[in-house]
């Protein structure tokens, strides 16, 4: 007898629709997978074996032949567990062939028959396609937000029996708590001072600029990162979706709604490898961090603290907002659109006010040659911090809120997104002249900033970006001003010529 | 050929042993002279009583044996001629009466260029080696107008305040400098001021307790610090952390009774915590040349004098930003909070008084300068 059961697998964070058939024949009793499956695929044998027992079923003493289709994709994770039963069972004749048809089944087995939640529910189920998912009861959440097909729910494989065989109904699926609101990101008014640092966050959440934060430990560096988020717009549907899909296939406990809502933050360690950045893996591809920050903010705290290989891996996925992963036989391309903040000490002490520092000259130079290079000069924005003083934290009242900036933030993006070349911070270089016409008197304050040296050629269009989205931000849709470029220059720091003697 | 060797190449290699200090060569040499005081360190001779206990000591005569035996008298005698290095002895006619003096002279010192200039007036001139901008160009100036004025500026060649001092005298037409340096006098350190260091040798004259090649090793500095401060008539500390160096520096002149003078600076600046400390306990202020040469009992014409300032005004509201910074090296961030103004005024008042000179840029920092940080005119009234 033979049986084909819906199914999928997830490579990166895309699923992948996989059908497993079961064939039970004449032959000596004997259980053989084929079709690419990997270790935890080549154990369900076990596992689904002792479910079935467990669920009062005999196992089939015949020739199992189980194979994974498309037979050239590689199968992975425990989520096909579910499926193979099934199959069995369908193939055993114990459930009808019938009673399976327009239903997909996603779910990990227990030895008891107990049915469990997957990694990677969200785009698993997406890939199942215009079936009725059947899951465990804790992927309900996930289930429902990537299909618009009833979604099924069962506590154990003989539940699931009942309802096949014996044509009782599905079981009620558990509540969800739909309403819960997920906490909003650290407001933006418990920051006290730090006018600069403010700004420089509120046109990088408008222009998708990418920032640096330089300033002594205590500056408020973190602090200030994470209230980026807050600026950013709600993520709409599609972006929600996205996110949603990636953390899901990463295994990233999801909000209790299962949806995503606001702008992912992500803060990975110092210590970090590649693969927990970028994303890849040695078995099936998992989306590093920069693909979970997705639609959010990346933020990097001690810079320079991090692998340069790690650094530099990052290169590709802030230039193309996808991370590009090929191997032999599969190639992946993971969302990354990332707003990068990092934050660095500008040398080992950390105290940067002129004369404060007390690094020997090579440890200081050791330190920014890791900072310096091609990763340095995506920083559209790059910023002192000081640390503020006790007068500043008791005295002044907090400034404005995150609600008032992400007002102007709002405004701005959408003037942008009316031009049609996308967020500034992704103006190509050929529109910069249509899209940021230059007055006089900017002009002028740019080509002496250039004769002084200080500036390379592609600085200066960073800096033309970043001052059109001061512009964008300020009202004037136009023409770009002489304010908003001196803004704009002050916004990036040349920190690789920090510390260095120059008298005389 | 040891028969021919002169007693400077004994001294030079008994001053290059390892675990030799200043104590214990000065022990040495007074007792047996450089040649006998060899042959004893390496057992030929018997050992004064005094030097007995000395050369009792297991760890100390096996680091003088077997640095003796890599760095033979010859071979350190002939690296010396060939740097065109002078060896010194205390006690010789040629050894500077000035540095005889001291209670703590070394007892043979290395000296490449023309030590005849001692015999100008001396100002020493010392500060941190993380120096604000300010802090470089006030000691250029020092420097500068100092040898202008017919003084000698002794300092330290390091990076920072050292190097900036002598940059000033060696720029200007004065009178030359003279260094003090915890190195061989042909090992460079650090090696970016080695022009420095050449056209110190070349104009005026460097001095040593360390033969040539030896390396900077850090017990070598504080040393050093107490020639440097025997040397001076007078000791300026431009800018200090409340630790380091010139602290040391300080204290050794105090010890002599030499005049310690230290520039005031901001409490936010940390590199004039030691400064303001000093100040505090009773130094003098220096803002000026003039404090120096006043010190020094040169001039007394410290009231009267009208500085130009070639600097174009700032506009009104550029000065208001200016006032805003009160002396303090500040980042953008304090500026706004100060003076209250929107991000872009503020960044293009900014622009402008750097182009023209009122402040100083560097690495999202921002350093006002003062009048005395200028190389300037003077108008007499």
């Amino acid at each position: 007898m033979l049986a084909a059961v819906r199914s999928a697998c997830v490579t990166g964070s895309t699923g992948q629709p996989i059908v497993v058939e079961v064939h039970v024949g004449v032959g000596l009793p004997g259980f053989s997978i084929v079709g690419l499956p990997d270790a935890a695929c080549r154990e369900s044998h076990d596992r689904v074996r002792a479910a079935i027992l467990s669920s009062g079923h005999s196992w089939p003493a015949h020739r199992i032949t189980v194979n994974l289709a498309p037979g050239s994709l590689r199968k992975n994770g425990v989520g096909l567990d579910l499926p193979l039963a099934v199959g069995i069972l369908v193939a055993d004749g114990v459930i009808p062939a019938v009673r399976i048809e327009g239903l997909g089944f996603v779910g990990e087995l227990g030895l008891d028959g107990s049915v469990r939640a997957v990694t990677g529910a969200v785009p698993l189920v997406a890939a199942l396609g215009d079936v009725d998912p059947v899951v465990a009861r804790r992927d309900v959440p996930s289930a429902r937000i990537a299909t618009t097909r009833t979604v099924h729910a069962v506590a154990t494989l003989g539940e699931l029996l009942t309802v096949l065989r014996d044509d009782e109904p599905w079981p009620p699926l558990p509540l969800v708590d739909w309403l819960e609101e997920p906490l909003p990101p650290p407001d933006l008014s418990d920051v006290r001072g730090q006018p600069h640092a403010r700004r420089a966050l509120e046109i990088a959440a408008a222009g998708h600029h990418h920032v640096l934060l330089v300033g002594p430990p205590g500056a408020g560096k973190t602090m200030l990162a994470k209230r980026l988020t807050g600026l950013l717009p709600p993520l709409t549907h599609a972006q929600s979706f996205e996110t949603t899909v990636i953390h899901s296939a990463a295994g990233v406990t999801l909000p209790a709604g299962g949806l995503i809502r606001f702008p992912p933050f992500r803060s990975p360690h110092q210590t970090s490898s590649t693969v927990a950045m970028v994303g890849g893996g040695s078995s099936y591809i998992r989306p590093g961090e920069v693909s979970l920050a997705n639609n959010g903010v990346l933020f990097l705290d001690e810079m320079a603290e991090f692998s340069p290989v790690v650094l530099d891996g990052l290169r590709q996925p802030l230039e193309e907002g996808v991370v590009r992963i090929s191997r032999a036989r599969e190639a992946v391309t993971i969302p990354a659109n990332v707003t990068l903040v990092a934050a660095t000490n500008p040398c080992p002490c950390g105290e940067a006010r002129p004369g404060g520092c007390t690094c020997r000259q090579t440890a200081k130079e050791r330190y920014l040659r890791r900072l310096s290079g091609p990763l340095l000069d995506r920083f559209d924005l790059r910023v002192t911090v000081a640390r503020p003083t006790t007068e500043t934290l008791l005295s002044l009242a907090g400034g404005e809120s995150t609600e008032q900036v992400r007002a102007r933030v709002t405004i701005a993006r959408e003037r942008m997104l009316e031009r049609g070349y996308g967020l500034n911070g992704e103006l190509e270089v050929a529109m910069l002249d249509d899209v940021a016409p230059l007055r006089d008197a900017a002009r002028e304050l740019l080509r002496a900033e250039l004769e002084k040296g200080r500036r390379s050629g592609r600085g200066l269009h960073r800096i033309r970006r970043v001052a059109r989205t001061i512009a964008d931000l300020e009202g004037d849709f136009e023409m770009v001003e002489v304010g908003h470029v001196a803004a704009a220059l002050s916004l990036r720091v040349d920190i690789d010529r920090s510390h260095l003697e120059r008298v005389a | 050929m040891t028969e021919s060797l002169p007693a400077e190449a004994y001294a030079a290699a008994l001053a290059g042993l390892s675990a030799m200090t200043p104590a214990r060569l000065r022990l040495l040499i007074a007792h047996h002279g450089p040649a006998e005081a060899w042959s004893v360190v390496n057992g030929t001779s018997p050992p004064h009583p005094a030097v007995a206990p000395l050369l009792a000591k297991r760890d100390v005569i096996d680091k003088f044996r077997s640095s003796g035996a890599e760095r033979h008298p010859a071979l350190v005698w002939d690296r010396c001629v060939r740097t065109n290095t002078a060896v010194l002895i205390i006690g010789h006619s040629d050894y500077p009466a000035l540095l005889a003096a001291d209670y703590a002279a070394p007892s043979v010192i290395f000296v490449r260029g023309d030590l005849s200039i001692l015999g100008h007036r001396r100002a020493g001139i010392i500060g941190t080696r993380n120096a604000t901008e300010g802090g470089r160009r006030l000691a250029y100036r020092l420097g500068s107008e100092l040898s202008h004025a017919g003084v000698v500026v002794i300092s330290g060649l390091a990076r920072g305040i050292d190097g900036a001092a002598h940059r000033g005298v060696i720029d200007g037409d004065g009178v030359p400098p003279v260094a003090v340096v915890a190195s061989g006098p042909d090992v460079p350190f650090p090696s970016d001021h080695a022009r420095l260091w050449a056209q110190v040798i070349e104009r005026g004259a460097l001095i040593s307790e360390h033969p040539p090649g030896s390396p900077p090793y850090a017990e070598f500095f504080p040393a050093r610090n107490r020639i440097l401060a025997a040397l001076s008539e007078a000791l300026i500390v431009v800018e200090s952390r409340a630790k380091g160096g010139s602290m040391i520096t300080v204290r050794e002149a105090m010890r002599r009774q030499i005049d310690v003078l230290a520039v005031p600076g901001s409490p936010l600046n940390k590199a004039a915590e030691g400064t303001n400390q000093i100040i505090a306990d009773g130094a003098r202020p220096v803002c000026d040349t003039d404090d120096v040469l006043v010190a020094l009992g040169l001039s007394t014409k410290r009231q009267g004098q009208l500085v130009f300032d070639p600097r174009p005004i700032p506009s009104e509201g550029d000065q208001r930003i200016f006032e805003a910074f009160n002396g303090d090296a500040l980042c953008l961030d304090e500026i706004v909070d100060r003076a209250a103004l929107s991000l872009a005024d503020v960044a293009m008042a900014l622009g402008r008084l750097e182009a023209n000179g009122w402040i100083v840029a560097n690495g999202g920092w921002f350093e006002p300068m003062g009048v005395n940080t200028l190389a300037i005119d003077r108008l007499e009234v």
